[in-house]
């Protein structure tokens, strides 16, 4: 016996945190590549992001138990929400961004708009859904042990699925033409013009995949947590976060950024208590700002 | 093949066009000059659609194409080639000519063109895998010229392609044009300066202060004393 018992312990304990980390740290890695997206190609900020993640846990919610779909499971729950969010992101992008796009100073227009449409949800989800929080079965039951070590199979495809669609997602943004195109309007908004590119439904699928991206994140992280219809303004911190730690449009930092701030709020919930999560996170925004202000990876000006 | 009616343009409050009216026939090479800041860039940017507010008529091939989104615009067969050259910095060489080839009427076009753009530029084969952030700027102009072949327009509004270039390289930048001209493609090109340009044009527009000041044949604008005063300084 090389380890005492406690030492044992103690390392199991560990393991389980790093397992949270990552877990979590998917899905905030999918919800800040979508935020990124968005910055990355319109240049302004959406803040009714949060509410979107809950949007997401409420269709699925709706889904399974008001009407209790069981034809194909989750993965009927998925496709449905998906498709039900890029519609909504599609619509609301058309119905309300789109038209402030033609002012001057839109950017900011565009960030009091959201912030305004996202305290309605938030308060049209509690006049719906009531204050009390709702919760997801989970995708799937049952654990798998490996020696002492145990991981639930929820965990296993919560980390999965976000990192499977981030991948999906990147190889579609650098391989089909339509992606290409989401880039050029990144990179140079004129010169996407001047090749034809209709900058304008860029703009709106966007807004559309982004949506998509927080309310998938949403229903899978809402098997872990609750659906909380005050939680979307949290959410919207975190996301932001990890978007700016990050570096402001940089897919690759938006996903190191996630993994390495899922761990620091496992690790410091797990030493100090969870409260303590949110302030662990500041703290590193803070330094990280201060040291160098583009984030991890962002390019500069 | 182009005509642009009485155009007025306006920046906001200010009125950069005025009552412009000018004419490009098909085959031909007609160049625009004038002093720099006077609005020819933004004769090619409005016919091009990247300027929001313009009042006037502009038709292509007897279509009119005022007020149309630039998608459209490109669609139908005309490229801005901007003096700045808005190119996609973080893509490379070959990304950006691909989406050159973007709009509907290019894409099936994609090889046949990008074959003739490399027979063109034979500096760009090698530098296919290259950023186009990080080329000369002699470079970077090909590549925008490229790119605008790659929409298999056949209408080409360059905006001075020859912009900051050493004299071997505009040289060569207008013997390019000529040859593109030979392939069948008509041609508005933004210039400065006469002398550069006298090889190449069909015939000339001159503007100033958002006017057109002169409109005939290059002999005419070289024997015209109001010319030379602007443009040589005679």
């Amino acid at each position: 016996m090389i380890f005492s018992e406690d030492t044992i312990l103690l390392m199991y304990e560990i393991t389980d945190v790093i397992i949270s980390g990552l877990t979590i740290g998917s899905v905030y890695a999918l919800m800040a590549v979508g935020m990124t997206l968005v910055y990355g190609v319109t240049k302004a900020f959406n803040f009714a992001y949060g509410e979107f993640f809950n949007l997401g846990g409420y269709f699925a919610w709706i889904l399974i138990v008001g009407i209790g779909i069981e034809m194909g499971g989750y993965v009927t729950i998925f496709i449905i929400v998906i498709l039900l969010m890029l519609a909504v992101g599609y619509g609301l992008e058309k119905a309300l961004v789109s038209p402030l796009r033609k002012h001057e100073d839109w950017e900011m227009k565009v960030m009091l708009l959201t912030l305004g449409l996202g305290l309605f949800m938030s308060s049209l989800y509690m006049v719906i859904f009531g204050g009390r929080m709702k919760s997801l079965p989970p995708i799937i039951e049952g654990t798998l042990e490996i020696g002492q070590l145990v991981f639930t199979y929820q965990d296993i495809m919560i980390f999965f699925l976000s990192i499977g669609s981030i991948l999906i997602f990147g190889w579609l943004l650098n391989n089909t033409r339509i992606g290409m195109a989401v880039q050029a309007v990144a990179q140079n908004p004129e010169g996407a013009k001047i090749v034809g590119i209709p900058k304008e439904r860029i703009f709106a699928s966007t807004f559309a995949i982004s949506t998509a991206m927080v309310g998938f994140g949403g229903v899978l992280l809402s098997q872990k947590w609750f659906i909380n219809p005050m939680s979307g303004s949290s959410i919207m911190i975190k996301a932001w976060v990890v978007t700016a730690f990050g570096g402001m449009g940089s897919i690759r930092g938006g996903l190191y950024a996630a993994f390495i701030i899922g761990m620091l709020e496992s690790f410091v919930g797990w030493i100090f208590g969870l409260s303590y999560g949110i302030i662990a996170l500041f703290i590193l925004l803070l330094a990280t700002l201060t040291l160098r202000p583009q984030g991890l990876m962002g390019r500069g000006e | 093949m182009l005509n642009v009616t009485n155009l007025n343009t306006y920046y906001g409050e200010s009125h950069v066009l005025r009552d412009v009216s000018v004419s490009v026939n098909q085959g031909e090479v007609v160049v625009l000059l004038g002093p720099n800041g006077h609005g020819k860039s933004t004769l090619l940017k409005s016919i091009c659609g990247l300027v929001d507010q313009t009042k006037g008529r502009i038709t292509y091939q007897n279509q009119d194409i005022n007020g149309l989104r630039t998608e459209k615009i490109v669609n139908m067969g005309i490229t801005y080639i901007a003096e700045n050259r808005e190119l996609f910095p973080y893509m490379t060489v070959l990304e950006n000519l691909k989406l050159g080839a973007y709009s509907k009427n290019a894409r099936a076009y994609e090889k046949e063109n990008l074959e003739r753009v490399f027979e063109l530029f034979p500096q760009l084969v090698d530098r296919q895998k290259q950023l186009a952030s990080t080329m000369s700027g002699g470079e970077a102009r090909m590549l925008a010229v490229a790119r605008g072949l790659m929409s298999n327009a056949d209408f080409l509004c360059m905006d001075e392609p020859s912009l900051g270039l050493q004299p071997s390289l505009r040289f060569e930048v207008f013997s390019t044009i000529k040859e593109i001209n030979q392939q069948g493609k008509t041609i508005f090109l933004v210039e400065q300066n006469i002398p550069q340009i006298t090889d190449l044009a069909d015939r000339i527009y001159v503007m100033e202060e958002g006017s057109i000041s002169f409109e005939g044949s290059k002999d005419e604008a070289l024997s015209n004393e109001h010319l030379k005063e602007i443009f040589l300084g005679m």
